[in-house]
């Protein structure tokens, strides 16, 4: 294969690893703050087939890592991979330069580790010696292998940047996509996927509690979401993080899907069959004994309170953190105590079916303070009591009057 | 292929465990690809190597800050947190001839680990695969809780450091008994005693009897060390015939490695 090439291409070189004593030049890396690759869809009309630009010094040009000093050798980079393609659409963007990370580990002699802003590639010096002194021959390989084997990319043109004041003035540029592209990721919604995924990595602890991940439910722990989910599945599906198909939606409302009361079922050894993914009542979600946080009932307002592991004071019910993690974990199903990720909050399915964010009525002051954008954006901000304001629920209920807290007003109206 | 040999050492305070762990990996890489791991965070395995230390790049800071990313929304939610690890993890390793050093920095706070542990296992091990180690060699605090907790690797040998004292080898004992307890598997253990002047009490030969640990080698104090360790030399510096060096190399010689 490629023997137009000054090195050798295949899958056998994707585990080569290029340790520093055997560096020529380095791309990138912890030592370069300028670096970044990116994949763009262009129209035809826009892209030189197959062409390949360089703008700054070339490897020739580029003085080599000094092993005896262990100086120099790092240097800034932009790839720029520019692609057309009727079949293509804005989403393949963030998978044609995933692939970008492949294919260079593909060459024998180059190394890719990391993705976007933090990129870092490495020439050995062997690869040089063979007469690889050109990033020309890179971008060739880019452009052919691109093509060769993803070909619903009709045109391609790679770019590759080393002058530093060009990388550092198109940096912020990129940044820019990749915060548009995770704002995209994070709009993700339950219903825009066939498959959830489930964690049993805290089973030591809870040995009947399975976390489910989906796009609007991160893990209990707040570490794993869906994509991390999907990722660790598809690396070990045997593994303790697994797909779980959703199957048919029973309760649009509540968030009790056929395939998820299966899972809960097999995994709770009989303990429970029923599982409502955006309620605290009834049936709620199991908790290990890792989440985050407790959102947890408080029956003179008829409303909740949200405590973070962190708080270390009392809640408005008199009650510790601790206290209520003791009840609340080992992988029980407790009406009116959920244990969950804080990042729920942010999220639109948050125990919907009970009145959502609207039926929180107190949190510690820091994680009111963490989530202001979120609580704002509701007209929750100043409607929600903190340690601050109250000690106890007389407190609270007097607060709540004040500030005329939609609750308690009966402004918010439940899903049906 | 060959298989990696994963090596631990381990012993209470102030028995010279980091001083023949860095003459190891120092004689180890002289034979094969050697990845040093500093697990005792109140030991400098980087200094006995004559290496600098970034605070930043344990693998502790690496696992707060990935948990600080997460929570404050900063990582992108779309990169997997375990290939992000991975990234940092090899970022981390301070590359030098013949070896590398992964500090493992402080161990973790309260809160929630099952997860990123999970990940730093998977990427330690990722970590061994890719670079392929002939060697791992292990500088453990004493409970060894870390090495359990945090990769799956099985060790190979086990190297228990003692000074010639009672307590020494009592601790040295209760460590062997404390294998038995944790997730890692373990092959040859062997006793070290450092130290040692003339011969040792009949007491602690019995101690030891009673233990049931073989003792594999007895290390007489060593003049080089204290001059050394006032200029703040790395012990890599020793002269070749001096005792600690030449021991070192009896043990790696009598285990084969």
């Amino acid at each position: 294969m490629a023997g137009e090439f000054h090195v050798d291409i295949g899958p056998q070189y994707e585990g080569e690893v290029i340790r520093k004593e055997d560096v020529y030049v380095e791309f990138g890396g912890p030592k370069v703050a300028h670096k970044f690759e990116l994949a763009t869809l262009k129209s035809a009309a826009e892209i030189e087939n197959e062409k390949v630009e360089i703008i700054g010094p070339d490897l020739n040009a580029l003085a080599p890592y000094d092993a005896t000093t262990g100086k120099g050798g790092s240097y800034p980079l932009a790839v720029l991979v520019d692609v057309a393609g009727s079949q293509l659409d804005k989403d393949a963007e963030p998978i044609i330069e995933r692939r970008i990370h492949m294919f260079t580990n593909m060459i024998e002699g180059w190394y890719h580790m990391n993705q976007r802003q933090d990129i870092w590639l490495r020439m050995s010096k062997a690869c040089y010696k063979k007469g690889f002194t050109s990033l020309r021959e890179l971008g060739e390989i880019y452009n052919f292998l691109f093509t060769s084997e993803l070909p619903i990319i009709e045109k391609i043109q790679t770019t590759l940047i080393t002058d530093d004041k060009k990388v550092a003035e198109l940096l912020p540029k990129a940044l820019k996509i990749y915060e548009a592209r995770d704002a995209r990721a994070r709009a993700l919604k339950d219903e825009d996927v066939d498959t959830f995924y489930g964690c049993t990595l805290c089973q030591s602890f809870a040995p009947t509690h399975v976390s489910i991940i989906a796009p609007n439910r991160i893990a209990n722990c707040g570490a794993i979401n869906w994509f991390d989910g999907r990722a660790a599945a598809k690396i070990d599906p045997e593994g303790p993080i697994f797909a779980i198909p959703k199957g048919k939606l029973l309760d649009p409302v509540r968030g009790e899907y056929e395939g998820l009361n299966k899972v809960v079922q097999e995994k709770s050894l009989g303990t429970y069959d029923r599982v409502y993914l955006y309620s605290a009542f009834e049936h709620p979600h199991t908790s290990c004994g890792c989440f985050q946080a407790i959102v947890f009932y408080i029956p003179e307002a008829d409303a909740f309170g949200v405590v973070n592991r962190e708080f270390k004071g009392e809640t408005v019910i008199g009650e510790t953190f601790s206290h209520m993690a003791g009840d609340t974990s080992g992988g029980k199903q407790i009406e009116g105590r959920l244990g969950t990720g804080l990042e729920q909050l942010r999220s639109p399915k948050f125990i919907q079916a009970d009145g959502g964010l609207a039926r929180i009525v107190w949190m510690p002051k820091e994680v009111k303070e963490r989530y202001k954008g979120v609580l704002q954006a509701k007209g929750l901000y100043d409607k929600i009591a903190t340690e601050e304001d109250v000690k106890n629920v007389d407190e609270l209920l007097a607060f709540l009057e004040k500030v005329g807290h939609p609750w308690l007003k009966g402004e918010v109206k439940l899903p049906i | 292929m060959t298989k990696t040999i994963t090596i631990a050492i381990a012993g209470k305070g102030g028995t010279g465990k980091t001083t023949v762990a860095a003459l190891l990996i120092s004689l180890l890489s002289q034979k094969g690809l050697v990845l040093a791991v500093d697990a005792d965070p109140s030991t400098n395995l980087n200094q006995a190597l004559g290496l600098p230390l970034d605070e930043n790049r344990t693998v502790g800071r690496i696992r707060e800050k990935m948990t600080e990313d997460v929570s404050k929304g900063r990582l992108s939610p779309t990169i997997p947190k375990q290939e992000y690890l991975f990234g940092k993890i090899v970022e981390s390793l301070a590359e030098s001839k013949g070896f590398d050093l992964l500090a493992m920095g402080r161990p973790e706070g309260p809160g929630c680990y099952c997860a990123s542990n999970e990940f730093l296992r998977a990427s330690l091990d990722k970590l061994v695969k890719d670079y392929k180690y002939d060697y791992v060699v292990m500088d453990c605090e004493a409970g060894m809780e870390h090495i359990s907790r945090q990769t799956t690797r099985d060790v190979d040998v086990l190297l228990i450091m003692s000074d010639p004292t009672m307590k020494g080898v009592t601790t040295a004992a209760r460590m062997k008994e404390l294998i038995g307890e944790l997730r890692t598997k373990v092959g040859e253990v062997g006793l070290i005693i450092n130290r040692v002047k003339g011969e040792l009490s009949p007491e602690i030969k019995k101690a030891i009897d009673e233990s049931g640990l073989q003792v594999i080698a007895l290390i007489p104090e060593d003049p080089n060390m204290a001059g050394l360790e006032m200029k703040g030399k790395p012990v890599t510096e020793l002269p070749q015939e001096s005792p600690l060096r030449s021991k070192v190399k009896e043990i790696v010689e009598s285990l084969r490695l």
